[in-house]
């Protein structure tokens, strides 16, 4: 038997996406048993990578519970989508990126979960380490200070 | 593969993420103990001291009594100092029934000062009648002045504020309880669209988390349309250095006339003066600065800024004029337009900053001339953000500032350097 996992397909193969454009897909839970799943919950969201203590944002967020009388289906794919908002656009900095992903979480019960993300990007900004911006003399500059 | 509760979260790069399960029963628990202090301290303040006070104003009876003894009581403190109270003894007739007491207020409370406490005794004469107020419920408590005492309300403060914070703690620990990160996160967002007092509602649900250009497009220019702010005031910056200076070595000071005086009498402390040199050295370096810093602020005079248009999109030209007044000769003056990335993070106890410049382009610079009194040097000219750039961002941790630099190399002034924050919003699209 294969273990169990959430397989995510985004409609749009290329992964990259406008503000305003609508992201849609699918996922399915494969290898769980129905009867396990307590919830499930997918969500668009972004979340920051680098220097910095991690910040989340949720742009969109569902969720089914068994207890709320919702059904899963297991057999077939579950689409979702969402319209994009205008920002944050994904983005590769130095010390601080931004990341969007579509994010499914299974509640399986007795405090087990299983996660699936699928990494998209929204907006065409280049990675500041490769930009073709102007960087003057003393590229990356940067200083560090510490408060109590 | 699922998972279970951890009581060790994963590795994250180099940082290691807690359990989220014993991470949210340490903040419930946390501010369960703060809201149990305040609600114990609440009702001990409400039942020995405020209640009490509010039946002697309100329920007692007025009656009349005859002073038979007066004397200042006297207590001790847990430190052993010394604690006052006016006593005096009344006799009162209820029903038949003859009551003898020794009383004041209904507070019952020693404080530090005999001689406040002496002058209230003394008003009291031995043997004449006075008005009383009795307790209809137990006709053995009476008291000779009522009113309420400012201190026991300002005391309610403590115990609220715990109130506050644990009940607001615990709320906020429920709401989180057992839910993951992205519902957390969802249940914030629904709350942060609630809030009645924000100015920036339209433009947080247009652009999430891009700062609003509200503050920068309030002010109208002379030249153009919008006069910018500067992004920290050089007074304030000035007033900061100042108290720094004067915290340091007025602390330093303390231990430098020891020293000094120890080389006086004759008998040198070595130890002492070696030991403060370099925090004599620092603080001579911070006198320095501000010095540097007084002559900056007061000789050169205000550098203004203004743009055509604001908030800023890439791939468009706007137009900007400067203006520096001031009486000096110019060595060079630049405008830059810069993008600085900025993550703070937690270390310890500590809370870190660390930024990084990631865009940095000349939009002006002349060298070589003069300013004259009553007659600002004013340039303008036309600044561009790139179509390939980041727009501004915000969030709890990280940000993205795009700024607008004025740099300036005076003769005989040292150089110096005002910022003034500019929003970018994405490229429009079509």
């Amino acid at each position: 038997m294969n273990a169990p996992r959430v397989i995510i397909r985004l409609d749009d193969d290329d992964r990259v996406y406008q503000p305003g454009d609508t992201l849609s897909g699918e996922y399915v839970l494969e290898s769980i048993p129905p009867e396990r799943v307590k919830a499930v919950e997918v969500s668009s969201l972004w979340c920051t990578e680098g220097k910095g203590d991690e910040d989340l944002a949720v742009h969109d967020f569902r969720r089914s519970a068994a207890e709320n009388g919702d059904w899963f289906s297991h057999n077939r794919p579950q689409r979702f989508n969402s319209t994009l908002p205008n920002s944050p656009l994904s983005y590769d900095g130095l010390i601080v990126k931004v990341r969007w992903c579509v994010r499914v979480r299974v509640f399986l019960g007795r405090g087990k979960e299983l996660l699936g993300e699928m990494p998209f990007r929204l907006g065409s900004v280049p990675a500041a380490s490769q930009s073709p911006l102007p960087l003057g003399e003393g590229d990356g500059e940067g200083k560090s200070e510490q408060t109590a | 593969m699922p998972r279970g509760i951890r009581v060790y979260g994963k590795k994250r790069g180099n940082r290691r993420t807690g359990s989220r399960a014993i991470g949210s029963a340490g903040e419930a628990l946390f501010f369960a103990v703060f809201l149990l202090l305040g609600c114990v301290g609440l009702a001990v303040i409400l039942v020995t001291l405020v209640l009490p006070e509010w039946r002697a104003n309100h329920e007692f009876v007025r009656h009349t009594c005859t002073v038979l003894d007066r004397r200042v009581a006297k207590d001790t403190d847990g430190e052993g100092a010394s604690l006052y109270r006016p006593e005096i003894q009344i006799e009162y007739e209820i029903g038949g029934q003859t009551y003898r007491i020794w009383t004041y207020d209904i507070s019952k409370a020693y404080s530090s000062g005999r001689s406040g406490k002496q002058a209230i005794v003394n008003r009291f004469e031995v043997g004449r009648e006075y008005a009383c107020w009795y307790d209809p419920a137990d006709p053995n408590t009476a008291v000779l002045v009522r009113g309420y005492t400012w201190w026991v309300w300002l005391l309610l403060i403590v115990p609220i504020s715990f109130v506050l914070i644990g009940g607001g703690g615990c709320i906020h620990a429920a709401l989180h309880w057992g839910k993951s990160a992205e519902r957390s996160a969802a249940i914030t967002r629904r709350a942060s669209q609630l809030d009645l007092f924000d100015r920036d509602g339209r433009n947080r649900d247009e652009y999430p988390n891009i700062p609003a250009a509200t503050d920068m497009t309030n002010s109208p220019g002379t030249t153009l349309a919008f006069r910018l702010p500067i992004g920290t005031s050089p007074a304030w910056a000035l007033f900061a250095v100042l108290i720094a200076c004067l915290f340091w070595n007025g602390i330093v000071s303390v231990f430098v006339v020891i020293a000094v005086n120890s080389h006086l009498e004759g008998d040198p402390e070595w130890f002492l003066t070696i030991f403060i040199i370099p925090f004599v050295l620092v603080g001579i370096g911070l006198i320095v600065y501000f010095i540097r810093q007084l002559l900056v602020t007061t000789g050169i005079g205000p550098t203004l800024l203004e743009i055509s248009d604001h908030p800023l999109h890439p791939d468009e030209e706007y137009e900007l004029f400067v203006s520096q007044s001031g009486r000096l000769t110019i060595n060079s003056l630049e405008v830059l337009l810069m993008c600085r990335e900025k993550a703070s993070y937690r270390q310890g106890t500590d809370t870190r900053t660390e930024t990084r410049d990631v865009y940095r382009q000349q939009v002006f610079l002349r060298e070589g001339f003069e300013v004259y009194r009553g007659m600002p040097f004013e340039v303008q000219c036309d600044v561009g953000v790139p179509a390939e750039a980041m727009h501004s961002f915000k969030s709890d941790h990280n940000e993205i500032n795009w700024k607008l630099v004025v740099k300036g190399d005076v003769q005989g002034w040292p150089d110096y350097e005002r910022s003034f924050p500019v929003i970018v919003y994405p490229k429009a699209e079509g």
